[in-house]
């Protein structure tokens, strides 16, 4: 850090700061050092080179020396650099698409504002990127807030700031050095990859995976006009409040598109894998340094929802539909939003070559050719202009795919998984898929977005250089996943490296790890342990053959495979379990948007889509839906809480110095099982403070296991509202001389319905398009609205809808704002009738091992420690 | 700016929602849909065919662009209209006046008010409690304009504020007089003033259009409260935009809160006429907004009909 601080320094003395220069390089540097590669990894590839041929930026250095670190070769570091850096254009989306087309706000200064680097992990979860500086600190090139408009200070800046205002800046990654092409590769006839300008770097904004761009549209006397200084957002993000007053959300400026911030801001896919490394914390989180920090992890910590709405006042629709996901978790399905609550984790990528693969699966996509033939149809097949034998071609074949995703989604092939990446994190979005989301205003069924369509693949290659740029290297990427980077962290060797620190020379064996264990819970444990997880979960949590095979006795789960050095046993079998038998919250297993029709279709296989709904499900459940994995156990004393939603052990918190940005004080999550209402504050359990270190981890562990193996002792955890919510449907008018008056209808959902808490999914899974569509059916068409309930909800249920709807209809004759009473006499219409998923309790289930002695319970937590 | 026969309908601005007899052009082509070429489609959403496959698979040509007029819109359906709005670009943000008007599409009612439009589809269970204001707005805001390009800023241009007046809507004193303007040799009052910026469509994301937004219209140049506060975030909340059919003629979704509620045109009689040869020749125009990434094919030969 010194080092790369010093080179900076000395380059800012010799160009003057914010002109535009020539790109900062480091001729042949790059890579430092030997390879450190962490104990128990297998043999190591041949560390990358520095790039030769081209300029090597100053903010590529640490990358290529963590290349080096790691022992990655040139695809695998190619592959890192992009999962890290690469935008693919999305800081129009996070800039512009998602605050005016789908219309929710990002405060990025919020978030980002240099003078609180030192809270936002706590804050945000996010991890500061190492290399970047608050302006005015010692040995900064930046002096002062207004140089960075507020912002860190980070390498590359010293020519982006030049830039802001003005259009022509050269994107670093125009210097990305792309890997030698696969042999094999039908394309490879020539380099015909897409410029590597379009994976589109910028430079970093301080926090690792969120990437800024100048903004050439910038004004800065306008900005300055508005917000004092240049280093100031307070005009832009203050909030304006409502003349109307009362229940109305305050706005601020974040929605005035006439107003050009100084930056775009982007991510990359590293804004929510990139992490601390379970072998390697750093000692303080919020100033790590390059050798703490790992790409592939998951960051347990994020609070990417909250990112998202930082922008929204708490009150809106917006911010209660987003800001649920617990630390470590985010709705990918907000955006592109199915209408279905289901916040699921940031999958920790480990021994991804050993992850299960599943045979003859019928998979529809585009496959690589040289020629398209006598196929002239573009919808089958396509080949890219100006280029040679650069061909697509679209067929259903039997494939041998991997299942991505909670429930098996994603299953179309590994590269294809990591392609659909970059459109959770906004890439293409104009181009391909803002146009096929729902508009959650648009109520009429005949216009556009009254529903999603499908994502169109073919569509994106040809329309998106961006999405081109990304296809033509996933390869690298996939590389990177099976990387050594993606290796196990063991406990073992996490806390040889803790002692390590303070003697060089010191060792903790295997053996030293077992009797520690077995201090702590019982001697024998760990033997004891193995044989527990053999008849109590290795039918679900091991991929070798024997397990697979119903016979789990006697297996060896720390198996290596001798010729990789990974280890054998993935522990997890991929398949997928029908969630009324696991149990656990269901709302994500009911996720929609690989369905046929929908957005996402071209992501999912036909053989996934072919999958039985659970008939223990209440909920529709069709077109796939109602699964979970049986999910990879590797690590897991670094990875709780547990679950796919981080629900199963202590919450997690950051206690964050500025109150304002505490998220878990304001949503506690535990409550009364009886009423879900809060527990009162004094009965609430503590949460548990962020401590990505060596112990923190195993101490989070051991209270998750816990509270997994004793499901009669978990107190119940469920998202509230905590406030009332107003919906509107249909505009506005508040005219200055009355309270405000509708024209549309005002929908409250109150956080409370006689004497029952309301969940935060209540809002995010109400149907209100079908609700309004029989509200108004009730009244015009009657008998077919009434033949149409009964088919859905049975005859008994389907008239009493019936009754009431009608009976809405005529409440509401005169009295718009009636139909807020309406639907507190009659709630189980938003909390069952219309809603794609019921599930309240986020804890439950998977009570697997629930009757085990509580020797063998501890036996069992002891053994998993080990893997 | 030369007279034009939408300034000699100074009685038509309340039946301005129906469409006989007060349009702009008097041309056989106003009197039937354009002959251009549209995707399939079908009635429900899903049917909708993907604008990105529109516009590869049906581009328009400039001939195309000029059988649209600012009347025969009206004869096409919405998803039609919609079409051939996703085969627009933004084109170059508007300087100085120009005419308006609303239209609702075949299979729209030409009595349909934008405040049963605006309960979003749900007139039958409506009660308007703030239809009058709604409805006289829209006959008012969607008519002239003038654009303050270099500024970034529009100003409504309104004829008759009677109307206005009559549901006190109008603050006016000595110590605080309307704007004015003169065009065609007749005093317009300059009300309703928005910003001006590229930014994305509600309806089509492949690239931007030119947004009239009244959102911050508190802060601009020449507010006044009443009746500027209406068209305001505290208010309906109206957001505008705009696409350029060819120089001079531009096609607009006008939006309440977000929600879709009626097109209109904005038609410069001296653009259009000036810029027409040069445009009909190259196809080619000055673009102020992000143009995207799909190819846009520029046809010169007249495209397929069907």
């Amino acid at each position: 850090m010194k080092r790369v601080l010093a080179v900076v320094a000395l380059l800012v003395a010799v160009f003057v700061a914010a002109i535009p220069i020539a790109a900062t390089t480091l001729p042949g540097a790059g890579t430092t050092g030997a390879a450190d590669t962490a104990a128990g990894a297998p043999v190591a590839t041949p560390a990358a080179t520095p790039p030769t041929a081209k300029v090597v930026h100053q903010q590529d250095a640490p990358y290529y020396e963590a290349c080096a670190r790691e022992g990655l070769n040139e695809s695998e570091c190619a592959g890192r650099l992009i999962w890290f850096k690469a935008t693919a254009g999305n800081e129009r989306f996070h800039t512009y698409v998602f605050q005016q087309r789908v219309g929710v706000l990002i405060d990025w200064f919020r978030v980002l504002r240099a003078d609180q680097r030192g809270d936002r992990f706590r804050a945000w979860g996010i991890i500061n990127d190492p290399a970047c500086c608050v302006p005015g600190s010692k040995n900064c090139p930046a002096k002062s807030l207004d140089e960075t408009y507020g912002l860190d200070w980070c390498p590359g800046d010293e020519e982006l700031l030049g830039y802001v205002g003005r259009s022509g800046y050269p994107d670093p990654a125009c210097d990305f050095r792309d890997a030698p092409l696969k042999e094999g590769d039908p394309h490879a006839s020539s380099d015909q990859r897409q410029s590597a300008c379009d994976l589109r770097f910028g430079t970093s904004t301080g926090a690792l995976g969120i990437r800024k761009f100048p903004n050439p549209r910038f004004d800065k006397a306008a900005w300055v006009k508005l917000n004092g200084k240049a280093g100031s957002w307070e005009g832009y993000n203050r909030p304006i409040a409502a003349a109307g007053g009362g229940s109305e959300a305050a706005r601020s400026h974040l929605q005035d598109g006439g107003i050009e911030p100084p930056f775009l801001i982007g991510t990359s896919c590293g804004s929510c894998h990139i992490a601390f490394d379970p072998l390697n914390p750093p000692a303080d989180p919020a100033n790590p340094k390059w050798e703490n920090i790992k790409g592939l992890v998951g960051n347990q910590y994020t609070r990417i929802s909250e990112i998202m709405v930082s922008g929204m006042a708490s009150n809106t629709l917006e911010w209660q539909m987003f800001a649920h996901a617990r630390p470590g978790a985010s709705d990918t399905s907000a955006i592109p939003t199915d209408q279905v609550n289901n916040p699921g984790t940031i999958n920790a990528l480990i021994n991804i070559a050993k992850r299960p693969t599943f045979a003859d699966e019928d998979v529809i996509k585009w496959r690589k050719v040289a020629s398209c033939g006598d196929d002239k149809d573009e919808t089958s097949c396509w080949c890219e202009p100006g280029r040679n034998g650069k061909c697509w071609k679209k067929s259903l074949q039997k494939e041998t795919v991997h299942h991505i995703l909670k429930g098996g989604e994603d299953s179309i092939g590994a590269l294809e998984a990591i392609q659909r990446v970059y459109f959770n994190i906004g890439s293409c979005s104009e181009q391909c898929w803002v146009n096929h989301l729902t508009d959650l205003r648009q109520l009429d069924p005949q216009q556009r977005n009254f529903g999603q369509t499908p994502f169109d693949i073919g569509q994106c290659r040809r329309d998106c250089p961006h999405f081109r740029a990304i296809e033509d290297r996933l390869v690298n990427i996939l590389d990177f996943f099976m990387s050594a980077e993606a290796h196990v962290t063991d406990l073992r060797v996490a806390r040889e490296n803790v002692r390590r620190a303070a003697m060089p020379a010191a060792a903790y064996t295997e053996q030293d790890l077992i009797a520690d264990l077995e201090k702590e819970f019982g001697a024998g444990a760990v033997a004891r342990g193995s044989e527990v997880f053999a008849s109590t979960c290795a039918r679900c949590h091991s991929s070798q053959p024997e397990a697979l095979a119903g016979q789990t006795a006697g297996l060896d789960f720390h198996k290596l495979d001798l010729r990789t050095g990974l280890r054998e046993d993935w522990l997890g079998n991929d398949r997928a379990t029908p969630v009324s038998e696991v149990g656990t919250f269901r709302c994500r297993a009911l996720h929609s948007n690989h369905m046929a029709g929908h957005v996402w279709q071209e992501y999912g296989s036909e053989t996934l889509r072919a999958r039985p709904p659970d008939p223990n499900v209440k909920e529709p459940g069709d077109g796939g839906r109602g699964y979970y994995r049986n999910v990879s156990l590797l690590n897991l004393w670094a990875h709780a809480p547990f679950l796919h939603n981080n629900a199963m052990g202590p919450e997690l918190c950051g206690k964050p110095k500025n109150a304002e940005n505490d998220f878990y004080a304001k949503r506690p999550r535990y409550v009364d099982g009886s009423n879900v209402k809060l527990l009162p504050a004094d009965q609430q359990p503590a949460c548990f403070e962020y401590d990505p270190s060596v112990e923190g981890r195993f101490r989070l562990y051991k209270a998750s296991m816990e509270e997994l193996l004793n499901p009669a002792q978990r107190i119940p955890k469920v998202t509230l509202l905590n406030e009332d919510v107003t919906l509107r449907i249909g505009p506005r008018l508040w005219d200055g001389t009355d309270k405000e008056k509708l024209l549309g209808f005002e929908l409250t959902i109150p956080s409370e319905i006689d004497g029952r808490g309301v969940t935060a999914g209540t809002i995010g899974n109400f149907q209100h398009k079908q609700f309004i569509v029989d509200l108004v059916r009730a009244k015009t068409d009657a008998k077919a609205l009434e033949g149409s309930l009964a088919e859905r909800f049975g005859a008994e249920t389907g008239t009493r809808v019936l009754q009431d709807l009608q009976a809405i209809a005529g409440e509401l004759v005169g009295k718009p704002n009636a139909l807020v009473e309406a639907l507190k006499a009659r709630p189980y219409l938003i909390k069952q009738i219309y809603s794609s998923c019921t599930a309240e309790v986020e804890n439950e289930g998977h009570r697997f091992g629930e009757d085990l002695p509580e020797s063998d319970k501890k036996a069992l937590i002891a053994f998993l420690a080990t893997l | 700016m030369k007279p034009t026969p939408t300034l000699a309908r100074a009685g038509c601005v309340l039946a301005a929602f129906a469409l006989a007899g007060c349009g702009f052009f008097e041309s056989a082509e106003d009197k039937a849909a354009p002959v251009i070429s549209f995707a399939p489609y079908t009635e429900n959403y899903a049917g909708k065919p993907d604008f990105a496959y529109v516009e590869h698979r049906f581009p328009l040509s400039t001939a195309d662009l000029y059988r649209i007029t600012p009347k025969n819109l009206s004869f096409l359906d919405q998803e039609q209209v919609d079409q051939i709005y996703a085969r627009l670009t933004a084109g170059p943000i508007p300087d100085g006046p120009f005419e308006g008007d609303l239209f609702f599409p075949r299979g729209g009612s030409g009595k349909l008010r934008l405040s049963e439009i605006a309960g979003g589809g749900l007139k039958s269970l409506l009660v308007n409690v703030a239809g009058a204001k709604l409805d006289l707005i829209g006959e008012t805001l969607w008519k002239g304009k003038v654009f303050y390009r270099d500024q970034r800023l529009l100003r409504n241009r309104i004829e008759d504020l009677d109307a206005l007046k009559k549901l006190g809507l109008v603050e006016d004193s000595a110590a605080n007089p309307l704007q004015k303007t003169r065009v065609d040799g007749k005093d317009q009052w300059l009300l309703f003033p928005a910003k001006l910026y590229c930014g994305q469509s509600l309806l089509d994301g492949r690239r931007e259009s030119i947004i009239i937004d009244y959102a911050f219209t508190d802060e601009l140049p020449g507010y006044r409260r009443m009746p500027d506060i209406m068209a305001g975030r505290d208010g309906f909340a109206i957001r505008d935009e705009i696409r350029m059919v060819y120089p001079g003629f531009y096609l607009g979704r006008a939006y309440l809160d977000r929600a879709f509620v009626v097109n209109f045109v904005l038609y410069n009689k001296d653009i259009a006429e000036r810029a027409k040869d040069e445009f009909l020749k190259t196809g080619k125009v000055q673009q102020d907004c992000w143009t995207g990434t799909q190819q846009r094919l520029v046809v010169m030969a007249p495209a397929r009909t069907g």
